[in-house]
């Protein structure tokens, strides 16, 4: 149904309720559509003006959809007034009212007034991310960024992730301000950035720069790039990070792989602990390896050929550079058939160390051991994006580590183009927002919308400070 | 909609009339209230605008009203909320809003809302508390119509008719019972074991377990209806564990009185290893024929989140050998988890075991899983598939062909 225009009497209400299929939900409905089409705030009134008089209340329900139209149209006493009589006539309210007033006060003028319902909501409930968003935003909009900076940290400590839009508002309204502490906590987002592996959209990153190059007297300049496979930045010459893990975080990856990858909840469902003993002892013996290869998943490259056919050729194009290679695959693969040729396969373990797993093993598994065993120069060729075994690590931070040493280390064989191994190299260098101080390196996202975690931003923003 | 904004057009053009009329002597009666006075005026040339006389804030005077009665009495009763209360506060109010909460809800029900770790786990048990009060009474309402029109004809038969007579004293349900559990107690002695193993209480969440033992519930039932019952042991079941306290939960004093063995020991004990086959979806082996000699075991678990290999694992460990049914071989799979209820195990296997029918066996295969019977091989039906696929796509990729093709003529039209 549409709205009427203007407003109307209690007897054309009543008319317009009673042509209504079920007149039971008459008022419900009508609210929707008025929302929905944005409708003057005078006819609202009226059909709440005939709810009070026919049934001497208003519901709940029909309250906080009044609120929302409140809210889309700005009317911002209107909030109050609404607000004020829901606090009278309820004791508590519920977090949708919450979220539409606050959003609503947070737009207007009396924005402090959404930081004390606010106050009143932790009370009852933990206030979701888009609460504290508008809280924020209002805050930096009225340039009070220690007080948004306040809220920030709140939201952060009670783990709710903040959207990449709050970020943003903070580096957009922090522009031409100074002070050192201000810097500080900016360039804690960035590490935020960092730590979780986030990258800016384009907007976000001109929002960065801008800032950047805004600071009184930081005298810094910001220049977009791409960074050359070596590593090095076109821009300012520097080498960015290396993709290696530290240490401590290479061993902790190793152990979780094996805790949580391998053995999980129990070692029976990928392997058995004979087969995995088994394993370690034979990589333990020919240690180390360079290149470890899934050798199943190789052999898929090119569904028109022999599976036996594509791994050779990918055994022989790896095997020129004397380098040691340990092929995994299963025991299927030994018997004769249309798609295993014995001699080929006798062939290949000439040049390769072979591990052949159990038909119902999980060779991917294998697959990370020798890989992590055998050091940090030690890459593995699959084209699995190995989600699900990411999956099985138990902490976000784990994961992290897992794709960082996975970008770092992965050989992906494109499609290849007649019959030649093309390699996507593992990149040498770590793609996350990095610093040395007076240098920032900024990867960014071309659109918004992006969203394969595997990619990663080849497009850059340099910053530097010249003094 | 458009009939509908006809009558709106109407009411508001036929309302004109009157409100001019009344105009002019009600106009002092009513003060203007203060958005009208600044929105409406500036807008709208004030002679005739029929909502001068409307008070628009009329219901806060109402709502104002209506709570200092209320007041009073709601602040005796705040006087401390304790966690539990203020939760119920709160479910009362996202009632009130319209969301799926459920109207009463007990006080172990609200603990376990309060322990659910985020928010959407609030949010989805609420809606499952809701649902299952919807269906509550939904329930409730019928068995009272029924019981009505019950009486209505009891009341219109005793009028008129004697009492009729038969061979059969009218005892059906009682007799009935007494037979099947002959023969249940018969294939206590001489019948082929089927074991459940209930080992899986640590892969499964409350209400996971929950679904199982009502899925043992009615397996249990179909077995004991049938024409040649399997003696069902409950294996690895332990004193106190959850299954346990669900079993008791689900059939009170029955438990008991079960002609079933339910022991916590593990089926490798009692019965010999090379006769037990752990049936499994997961296995790498199909299941050709029903052994009558074999002992076969069903996994006791409902996986929401789908594990993979978990009954497998356990299979393995033991050295048992494993079995999945022929799905692929005799259906054509559409949709859906290739592993089935217990019941519609049960169902199957108790199906095998008269028949050895796999047609007849697979007819408990939910009918959303697959498309129909495999008639011709399979491989043939699959270059069928691929075909038809392939026709599809074709078709596909000719539309995106043509809507590129008018696009790019508009682009050079535009130009």
């Amino acid at each position: 149904i549409q709205p009427p225009e203007k407003p109307l009497q209690a007897e054309e209400w009543n008319r317009l309720r009673e042509s209504f299929r079920s007149p039971e939900i008459f008022e419900e409905v009508m609210f929707n559509s008025m929302v929905r089409c944005n409708s003057p705030i005078d006819v609202a009134k009226s059909l709440l003006t005939y709810v009070a008089k026919s049934n001497g209340d208003i519901a709940y329900n029909l309250l906080v959809k009044y609120l929302a139209l409140c809210v889309q149209r700005g009317q911002t006493s209107e909030i109050h007034d609404v607000y004020d009589i829901m606090k009278a006539r309820f004791r508590i309210l519920e977090s949708g009212a919450y979220n539409l007033i606050i959003r609503g006060l947070s737009n207007s003028d009396q924005w402090r007034m959404a930081l004390t319902l606010l106050e009143e909501l932790k009370k009852i409930m933990i206030p979701s991310r888009t609460n504290y968003e508008s809280c924020i935003k209002a805050a930096s909009r009225h340039q009070e960024m220690n007080l948004a900076f306040e809220l920030y940290h709140e939201m952060l400590s009670k783990d709710l992730v903040p959207t990449l839009d709050v970020l943003q508002a903070f580096f957009d309204f922090s522009r031409g301000m100074k002070g050192a502490e201000l810097q500080k906590e900016l360039f804690g987002i960035l590490l935020y950035l960092r730590e979780n592996q986030i990258y800016p959209h384009k907007t976000f990153m001109q929002s960065i720069k801008l800032w950047f190059e805004s600071i009184p007297g930081g005298n810094w300049r910001g220049h977009l790039t791409n960074i050359k496979d070596s590593g090095q930045c076109p821009v300012c010459n520097r080498q960015l990070e290396d993709s290696d893990l530290t240490e401590e975080e290479y061993n902790n990856l190793r152990e979780r792989i094996i805790k949580d990858v391998i053995h999980g909840t129990d070692t029976f469902r990928k392997t058995s602990p004979q087969e995995f003993e088994a394993f370690q002892a034979f990589v333990e013996n020919r240690l180390p390896f360079d290149i470890v290869i899934d050798g199943l998943n190789v052999s898929h490259i090119k569904p028109r050929k022999m599976q036996c056919e594509n791994l050779f050729e990918a055994v022989s194009y790896l095997a020129k550079e004397n380098v040691r290679l340990l092929v995994l695959g299963r025991k299927h693969m030994l018997i004769n058939s249309s798609n295993w040729k014995r001699e080929i396969m006798k062939e290949m373990q000439n040049k390769a160390d072979f591990f052949f797993a159990e038909n119902i093993s999980e060779d991917d598994a294998f697959l990370l051991y020798a890989t992590l065993q055998s050091g940090k120069h030690c890459k593995f060729v699959s084209r699995d994006f190995l989600r699900d075994h990411k999956a099985c690590l138990s902490d976000s931070l784990t994961r992290h580590l897992f794709r960082k040493w996975q970008r770092g280390h992965q050989i992906a064989s494109k499609k290849m183009v007649l019959s030649v191994f093309i390699q996507q190299p593992a990149f040498r260098y770590d793609c996350v927002v990095q610093t040395t101080g007076d240098t920032w390196h900024i990867p960014y996202k071309d659109t918004f919308e992006e969203k394969y975690s595997y990619q990663v931003p080849r497009k850059w923003l340099c910053i530097q400070q010249k003094l | 909609m458009q009939s509908a904004n006809m009558l709106l057009k109407k009411i508001i053009r036929s309302s004109v009339l009157p409100f001019v009329a009344q105009h002019g002597m009600k106009k002092d009666l009513f003060p203007l209230s203060r958005t009208l006075s600044l929105s409406l005026c500036l807008k709208q040339d004030n002679s005739c605008s029929p909502s001068e006389k409307l008070d628009l804030d009329a219901w806060k005077k109402v709502m104002k009203s209506a709570l200092r009665e209320e007041a009073s009495e709601t602040v005796s009763e705040s006087k401390e909320l304790s966690a539990l209360a203020a939760a119920r506060e709160i479910l009362e109010m996202w009632r009130l809003a319209g969301r799926l909460v459920p109207e009463n809800i007990s006080e172990e029900q609200l603990k376990t809302f309060m322990e659910c770790p985020s928010k959407s786990a609030k949010k989805k048990y609420l809606k499952f508390l809701y649902q299952k009060e919807l269906y509550k009474k939904n329930y409730k309402r019928k068995m009272d119509e029924k019981r009505e029109r019950r009486l209505e004809t009891q009341e219109q038969a005793s009028e008129t008719d004697e009492t009729k007579r038969s061979s059969f004293v009218c005892l059906w349900s009682s007799s009935m019972d007494r037979a099947y559990n002959w023969r249940v107690a018969q294939s206590m002695i001489f019948g082929q074991p089927l074991v459940f193993d209930m080992s899986y209480e640590k892969d499964m969440s409350i209400r996971e377990v929950a679904n199982t033992v009502r899925q043992l519930v009615l397996s249990e039932a179909s077995n004991r209806r049938s024409v040649d019952p399997f003696h069902i042991h409950f294996c690895n079941l332990k004193e106190d564990s959850l299954y346990h306290k669900e079993l008791i939960k689900n059939y009170r004093e029955a438990w008991s009185k079960l002609l079933i063995t339910a022991t916590d020991q593990c089926y490798t004990e009692i019965f010999p290893k090379d006769k037990l086959i752990y049936l499994t979806a997961d296995s790498p082996k199909v299941m050709k024929t029903f052994d009558h000699n074999k002992i076969y075991i069903i996994g006791s678990m409902v996986d929401r989140s789908i594990k993979t290999g978990v009954s497998l694992a356990r299979a393995k460990r033991l050295g048992l050998e494993t079995a999945a049914l022929p799905l692929e071989k005799y259906l054509l799979w559409n949709t859906g988890a290739k592993n089935l209820t217990l019941d519609q195990m049960m169902h199957i296997l108790l199906t095998l075991k008269d028949t050895g029918d796999w047609k007849k066996a697979l007819e408990f295969v939910p009918k959303r899983k697959y498309c129909g019977f495999v008639s011709k091989p399979v491989h043939e039906l699959k270059k069928n598939l691929k075909l038809i696929n392939a026709l599809k796509l074709g078709r596909r990729q000719e539309e995106l062909r043509k809507q590129f093709a008018k696009n790019y003529s508009k682009k050079l039209t535009q130009k």
